[in-house]
């Protein structure tokens, strides 16, 4: 028996182990009640992730892919600043409705989140803005350096 | 007809049109050893929390340094909100294994995947209430919050152990950076990829004669695959690299922005956490109100008292005479179990020189009793570790002021270490127990 299939041995038996301790432990807190309700959030965590949302990614990368004209990076830029936007504004979401709603006490969510989820994403367009920028600059000047070193040549 | 060769062939198609540079094993260790290490992080920090709260007999916990906890909390929450990228780019780096073909080939397969299945929504769903709990987003449950992020907890890492243990021989191949790319930066395959062409000859195409591109899905493939990902090593490198560095934005902002309610460092950047440093009465952030836990008439009552037993042995002290007692301060955090945490000055009695008055033994564990009780910390225990520690409170004030209702006027506990749920508020009796 190998090193690695001595690991896998322990490793398959440490998490049976654990998914052993999970389960006694919901059958001895968990109301049976309440499992309905929690294997419904497991299987919609699956449908929002796998079904929707890595389906809308697959979408907007195959559309992103068709710019073939725009510069690779250019396209990896705007590509990353809207994917930095989509995950803070899924997690800041939920925020802001809970404060629409109302919290507990005033000390419980305090901030304007919009607003700050405003400048967040302001800052993140102008970052991007300010990345193509600098790369179409640099390989312009690299573009006129390698045209002017053949011309000498 | 045929059926099962038109499912094996729409598997292909979305196997092939999903191939990106970023999809790879090397990606999916590498992220897969970050994602695992801030999972062991909350996970190490969450049974810290949990044992804190309800310790087995023979625990005992530290009580310096007095920002002990308000470091492991803040951990395990801002590691927590770390997870949400990392994830994401997990399950993006590996999502092509979803269309796998045959969808199941043995039971240790139906295993393999089912077991896969509970790792992923079991995460999705561990980080996603943790989430929503630290600004009490309860509405949303239909479960208990502690029982089942507890449960889940065991449930994530059970299955992480598994999950590592079925795929260790491609961690083990692609561990390395140089036993993953070659000199060019090309990933090293070890099996010939059945998904790299689009045009393949299937079983599909054998019985009928029908092309890949045929049909309608056939053509939406086709237009897919007629501007595909980059394929050249250095637009895949490059691709690649875009992709780490945009996982590493993502969660580097959402440290920096959300830290702040737990690390001092990261306040002036605190944009998006549930808690702010400096807001609520006197300053400090409050988890409950005194009006949620209905004692104001209670703790503003003039006939209030504390009492402190052991056994038979029993004196009540009204607020006037708590005050005229000697009086000690101490700077500690408030950390809640949610992450926030922040500094205050308190002034009040030490606990342990109370216990004494009634000749309690050293090494006792005493009751602590709230005028709540509508809460599940109406009554808590503290151990003798933190009786018997000097900066453990009966806290009188607050940052030089009386203690405001919500922060547990008359009395309240503070202790050095220890969560926020378990300093207190309201106090209405310590009890030597047994």
């Amino acid at each position: 028996m190998t090193a690695i299939q001595r690991w896998r041995i322990a490793l398959v038996l440490l998490g049976l182990v654990l998914l052993s301790i999970g389960g006694i432990t919901l059958l001895d807190q968990v109301p049976p009640a309440r499992y309905p309700g929690i294997a419904l959030w497991l299987l919609g965590a699956l449908i929002l992730h796998d079904g929707i949302g890595a389906m809308a990614v697959f979408g907007v990368s195959v559309l992103a892919r068709r710019a073939q004209r725009i510069p690779l990076p250019v396209v990896l830029i705007v590509q990353g600043a809207a994917a930095i936007v989509v995950i803070v504004v899924v997690l800041v979401l939920p925020e802001i409705v809970k404060r629409a709603i109302g919290t507990a006490n005033p000390s419980i969510l305090p901030l304007d989140y919009i607003v700050n989820l405003a400048l967040f994403c302001a800052g993140v367009v102008t970052a991007a803005g300010v990345a193509i920028v600098a790369y179409l600059l640099v390989t312009r000047r690299s573009a006129r350096v390698r045209q002017t070193g053949s011309a000498v040549r | 007809m045929y059926l099962k060769w038109r499912v094996q062939r729409i598997l292909h198609q979305f196997r092939h049109a999903l191939a990106t540079p970023s999809r790879n094993p090397r990606m999916a260790v590498v992220l897969g050893r970050l994602l695992a290490i801030a999972f062991l992080l909350c996970f190490g920090t969450g049974l810290y929390s949990h044992f804190l709260q309800d310790p087995l007999p023979w625990m005992t916990f530290l009580t310096r340094p007095s920002w002990l906890y308000q470091v492991t909390q803040g951990i395990h929450i801002t590691s927590g909100i770390a997870c949400f990228p990392l994830i994401f780019a997990k399950l993006y780096s590996v999502f092509p294994e979803l269309f796998q073909t045959p969808p199941v080939r043995s039971f240790p397969h139906l295993l393999e995947r089912a077991s896969i299945a509970l790792f992923v929504a079991a995460s999705l769903v561990q980080i996603t209430i943790g989430l929503l709990n630290t600004y009490q987003f309860y509405s949303l449950f239909p479960f208990s919050f502690r029982h089942t992020h507890f449960v889940l907890s065991f449930v994530v890492i059970g299955s992480l152990a598994i999950h590592i243990g079925v795929k260790l021989p491609i961690i083990a191949r692609y561990w390395r950076k140089r036993d993953a790319y070659d000199e060019a930066g090309v990933l090293v395959v070890h099996e010939q990829d059945p998904d790299a062409e689009f045009e393949q000859y299937d079983e599909l195409r054998r019985l009928t004669g029908k092309r890949q591109s045929a049909g309608v899905t056939g053509r939406i493939f086709e237009w897919i695959d007629r501007a595909p990902a980059p394929r050249a090593p250095q637009p895949v490198a490059t691709s690649r690299r875009g992709f780490l560095v945009t996982i590493a934005a993502a969660a580097a902002a959402l440290v920096v922005f959300t830290a702040g309610q737990s690390f001092r460092l990261f306040d002036a950047t605190n944009l998006f956490a549930p808690r702010k440093n400096g807001t609520g009465p006197q300053s400090l952030p409050v988890n409950r109100t005194a009006k949620a836990a209905d004692v104001i008439d209670a703790a503003m009552s003039p006939n209030w008292t504390l009492t402190v037993s052991n056994g038979d042995t029993s004196r009540s002290f009204s607020y006037a005479q708590l005050a005229a007692m000697p009086q000690y301060e101490a700077v500690l955090p408030i950390a809640c179990v949610e992450g926030w945490s922040q500094y205050a000055l308190w002034r009040g009695l030490r606990v342990k020189e109370l216990m004494a008055m009634v000749d309690a033994p050293a090494g006792a564990d005493i009751r602590v009793r709230s005028l709540q009780t509508n809460s599940m910390y109406g009554v808590t225990t503290m151990g003798p570790e933190f009786v018997a520690d000097d900066l453990t409170l009966v806290a009188l004030q607050l940052n030089g002021e009386v203690l405001d209702i919500d922060h547990g006027y008359p009395a309240r506990i503070i202790a050095p270490a220890r969560p926020g749920v378990l300093q207190t508020k309201w106090l209405s009796a310590l009890e030597v127990i047994g």
